[in-house]
């Protein structure tokens, strides 16, 4: 038999009863439809979390003070009785596949200029952080590059301290008091948004030994290497490795690439995105059930039809791959009424909801289609193998 | 060109079993006209049916244009009845939704001959038919008379050797019915076997060749 | 016709196509019971998570130094402030009629070692108050002891996973522990408890909160945790910690206090509307169900033509027609419904089998919602059938085959 006259011949049963195969279809246009919508969210997600995550830069590797331990608790946060120095991050310029290197003390401070007062993030933080960072100056210049341990009392705002404590008039050379001392501004930076939920806005940078004095504290929070493009990670960090087990003479600190956590990252959001793919595809399994009880009705009722095709001469396998055809041509038109309801509904979704990341990409949508199509051969295989093991001289008789 | 020899066919009726065939031997020669007749559940559709190749005997060998056919698997055996065998029933058993003339490509299409060489075939079936001007009509815009007329150039389409008929009338008023005989016994003196199983003694009559079966055997044959 | 006969009538033909019967059973019942499951799993982890927070102890602020004007925004969890929180703070905080205990708590991460062998662990500094606080218990020995927060003695208080590192099956209890360079003497061993959001507290070295200080060579408090004398109190408290702090702090808000019953709220709600939003995505399979059980009782009305026209010939009326078709298609939802609700209870047995620490359970509500979702469903996409069959012309429905 033809390609040609089985396509046509199967596409004539499913339009001979037109409201059962809408229906039929619709059941699983539904399936389809909630699939995509999800794995469309799930992946705007995805795409929404990584840009966040690489505004930074990709090519960058983070110690962290302490070991990480079970807890998960970063050794950051709290206390510990083996610091993290700027010497420590000093020595880890030596690098050479190491461009640059920023420590980073992070904490909560009253800034006040003239009267006005604000409460806000305070960042002591290496000349190096806007090209490691990624961060632009709107005005005037970042801190300059002193000595670590005699940097000069500057401060750099980010915009919205700035737009706080001055408003519009000039925050260039002014003084303001951070905690009880004095700074003078030097630089205001462009608007970074907000990253996780941290305001890079609401910010003031200093230099990071001015900040652990302020902040009282001996050890740094992070330190941020930026490496060549086309280096490998883990090499650097190897390297970075055995500079501080050198110098504080056991690994007491941790360090992450952005490789393995955009890496992990990636994994967990993938997995998400799969989950809530999978709740849309309990509508799609119901869809599935569907099409098998068609099918079985449509069997039943065309055992005459089957029984005179045998007698015309057709084999056991052309009469199993008609009702087959029939079942994934039910399922392939919902899957394509899916589709459609999916990515209009995506499109609806970011159109109301402009903040909802959504993002339908083409191999999902593929997936998704012959997922619809796999949906209806494995609904139709037990219709299928009745039609085709019905014996012809029954057939031919029931009515 | 048709022989069957010791055809034995059993059916399992609850508890009990059934010897619808009991060591049959037939055999046709090549355009024969033969009547099948017999009282209810003598086993004469029984014995129609395994002459078609729809069902398969328990026992005994069945030959047809020297083919043993006892032996093929189901392929080889639907391949036999699209080529050789043409069946027509007592209640047409044209699919709904197709027009006459799809229901008359259909063993064409499932033999996968071309499409243009199958519109010739069928309209020239269906013409000599008298029905090409009914082409287009689904079977529930047909007569009865004429459903069987499609039903025949069904049949008859691949030219087959045998054709097959289960009370072609059955299901006819008598004007429709001798109209169908007639078709038939037309197909017949162009030399394809005409086998006929009806309870209907005058139509019996015609043929030129009578078999009369009683509880799964033959009991009497005009021929042999 | 009696209420009686219609069910009889409907369930006699819903049994006489078996086949698809069972099969739109399975339909609704892969509905309901993924309703039902997402729900009830959403409400267990919404229960256990509260639950966790609950055995922290009851009533509890803490008071974290630092205070972000980012409304909205997250507490300053992270990071320094110029002026700390300090022990004097805390013991001031002591003085408030409407707070029971206060907990300083310094936390900090250090080498313990015994004999060779070496972990780095997290280092609790408090006081003897904490163990009434977050609900601790005892293995062996006692808890540190009370007194003046300013002093303290080299003594320490394990958990009982440390205990199981450091010591293994040996007696810790009276020997000497080495953390950073200090020597301590083990005197109590925590009990067993489960790991609660995150911290755990079974890997923990807790000593007293003045030693801590010096190990770690600060001033500073990470928090202090505060239990209020009741529950209609913690409002009151979380005033008069701001209160008493601003007074010592120069007129300055610079702390934050979290209380615990607003974390449990926001926790609540978060928990809900993720629980409404999974059940919701499991409700469109009901809709799909619902599809599939309109289609059938379609094929149904074609298929039973004659019947129903005999029906009508015998004097049956529009609505009672209308009735019975709705019945059937009301009977298989609900049958659904039961079935998906076994099938749901059978797989929360199994989950929770297996994962026992969960307290995985079905959600008291949520057989209700998917019977009243299935129900309506099957009501909904009924009445199309339902409608087509009541309409049919009895002469042409019995002259159909």
């Amino acid at each position: 038999m033809h390609v040609q006259d089985f396509i046509q011949l199967t596409v004539n049963a499913v339009r001979s009863q037109r409201m059962r195969s809408f229906l039929t279809a619709l059941g699983i246009a539904v399936g389809i439809g909630s699939v995509v919508l999800l794995t469309s969210l799930g992946e705007g997600l995805h795409r929404f979390m990584l840009a966040e995550f690489t505004q930074f830069g990709t090519n960058l590797i983070g110690i962290n003070p302490g070991k990480v331990t079970t807890h998960g608790v970063s050794g950051a946060l709290i206390s510990n009785v083996r610091p993290l120095s700027i010497e420590d991050a000093q020595a880890l310029k030596r690098i050479p596949q190491v461009v640059d290197v920023v420590s980073v003390v992070q904490g909560n401070a009253a800034v006040e200029a003239g009267k006005r007062q604000r409460r806000t993030t305070i960042y002591g933080i290496d000349p190096a952080a806007p090209e490691v960072f990624k961060l632009q100056v709107a005005s005037g210049r970042f801190l300059p590059d002193d000595p670590p341990r005699a940097a000069r009392s500057f401060a750099v705002l980010g915009s919205k301290v700035r737009e706080e404590l001055f408003g519009s008039g000039q925050a260039l050379g002014e003084r303001i008091r951070i905690g009880s001392e004095r700074f003078r501004v030097i630089g205001s930076m462009e608007s970074k948004g907000q990253l996780l939920g941290f305001d890079l806005d609401d910010t003031v940078w200093i230099p990071t030994a001015k900040a652990l004095a302020m902040f009282n504290r001996e050890s740094l929070m992070e330190i941020d290497v930026l490496y060549e493009e086309g280096s490998s990670a883990d090499e650097v960090a190897s390297q970075i490795r055995k500079i501080l087990i050198a110098r504080h003479g056991s690994e007491d600190f941790t360090i992450t690439t952005q490789e393995k956590m955009l890496e992990v990252l990636g994994k967990i959001l993938n997995i998400l995105t799969l989950a809530v793919g999978g709740l849309g595809g309990i509508s799609l399994l119901v869809g599935g059930v569907g099409i098998l009880t068609i099918m079985t009705i449509a069997v039943n009722e065309r055992t005459n039809e089957i029984g005179l095709l045998r007698a015309l001469g057709s084999e056991k396998n052309q009469i199993l791959g008609l009702f087959l055809g029939e079942a994934i041509v039910l399922a392939s038109i919902g899957g394509l009424a899916g589709l459609l309801l999916g990515v209009g509904g995506a499109w609806l979704l970011g159109f109301l909801v402009p903040a909802l990341p959504t993002h339908t990409s083409w191999t999902y949508l593929l997936a998704a289609e012959m997922l619809a199509a796999a949906v209806g051969l494995l609904a139709g295989v037990l219709p299928a193998r009745r039609a085709a093991a019905l014996n012809p001289v029954d057939a031919l008789r029931s009515e | 060109m048709i022989r069957l020899q010791q055809i034995q066919r059993v059916f399992q009726v609850g508890e009990e079993e059934v010897h619808a065939l009991r060591n049959v031997d037939f055999s046709a020669d090549k355009g024969e006209y033969i009547a099948i007749m017999g009282p209810s559940g003598s086993g004469k559709s029984t014995l129609l049916n395994i002459i078609g190749l729809l069902d398969r005997p328990d026992g005994g060998t069945y030959e047809l244009d020297s083919i043993m056919t006892t032996t093929l698997n189901d392929r080889e055996q639907a391949h036999v009845r699209r080529h050789k065998i043409g069946f027509v029933f007592q209640f047409f058993h044209l699919v709904p939704r197709l027009t006459a003339e799809q229901n008359v490509e259909l063993p064409l299409v499932l033999a996968g001959v071309d499409k243009d060489e199958r519109h010739l075939r069928v309209r020239e079936t269906l013409g000599a038919f008298g029905i090409g001007d009914r082409a287009r009509h689904r079977p529930d815009q047909l007569s009865g008379g004429q459903r069987q007329r499609v039903a025949i150039a069904r049949a008859t389409i691949m030219k087959p050797s045998v054709i097959l008929a289960d009370e072609p009338t059955g299901n006819l008023d008598r004007a429709s019915g001798n109209d169908v005989v007639h078709i038939l016994e037309e197909l017949n003196r162009q030399a394809i076997t005409l086998i006929m199983v009806t309870h209907d003694p005058e139509l019996g009559e015609r043929a030129k060749r009578r078999i009369k079966m009683v509880d799964g055997g033959i009991e009497e044959d005009t021929g042999s | 016709m009696h209420f009686r006969d219609i069910i009889l009538f409907s369930m006699q033909a819903s049994t006489a196509s078996r086949g698809r019967t069972i099969l739109m059973l399975l339909a609704m019942a892969i509905g309901v019971s993924s309703v039902i499951l997402l729900i009830s799993l959403g409400d267990s982890a919404r229960r256990y998570v509260i639950d966790q927070f609950a055995s922290l102890g009851t009533n509890l602020l803490i008071v974290l130094p630092g205070r972000s004007e980012t409304t909205g925004g997250p507490p300053p969890l992270l990071g320094e402030t110029p002026r700390d929180l300090t022990l004097d703070d805390a013991i001031a905080l002591t003085q408030s009629s409407v707070i029971r205990r206060v907990a300083p708590i310094v936390a900090g991460s250090a080498p313990v070692s015994v004999r060779q062998l070496e972990r780095e662990m997290i280092i609790l500094g408090s006081s003897a108050e904490l163990l009434e606080v977050r609900r601790l218990s005892m293995n062996q020995g006692n808890f540190l002891p009370p007194g003046d927060l300013r002093r303290g003695e080299n003594v320490c208080v394990i958990g009982s996973g440390g205990k199981q590192e450091l010591f293994g099956n040996q007696k810790a209890l009276g020997q000497w522990v080495r953390i950073g360079d200090r020597r301590f003497r083990v005197i109590g061993v925590l009990a067993q408890i489960g790991v609660s959001l995150g911290e755990d507290m079974s890997e923990v070295v807790i000593i007293p909160v003045a030693v801590a200080q010096s190990l770690f060579n600060t001033e500073s408090l990470f928090r202090i945790v505060v239990e209020a004398t009741s529950e209609d109190a913690i409002a009151r408290a979380k005033e008069a910690v701001l209160s008493i702090i601003r007074s010592r702090h120069e007129g300055e808000d610079d702390i934050t206090v979290i209380t615990q019953d607003a974390v449990l709220a926001t926790f609540n709600k978060i928990f809900k509307a993720l629980t409404m939003t999974v059940g919701g995505i499991a409700a469109i399979s009901l809709v799909v169900a619902g599809i599939m059980i309109m289609n059938i009782m379609l094929v149904a009305v074609s298929n039973r033509r004659a019947e129903i026209g005999l029906l009508k010939a015998l004097g049956a009326p529009r609505h009672q027609i209308m009735g019975l078709f709705l019945t059937e298609s009301a009977l298989l939802s609900i049958a659904g419904a039961v079935l998906g609700f076994l099938l749901a209870y059978g797989t929360m047995e199994l989950l929770a089998g297996f994962f026992p620490e969960y307290s995985l359970a079905l959600a008291l509500w949520s057989p209700f919602i998917a019977a009243s979702l299935a129900l309506g469903t099957g009501i909904v996409f009924g009445v199309m059938p339902a409608k087509r069959a009541a309409m049919l012309e009895p002469a042409l429905a019995l002259s159909r085959r």
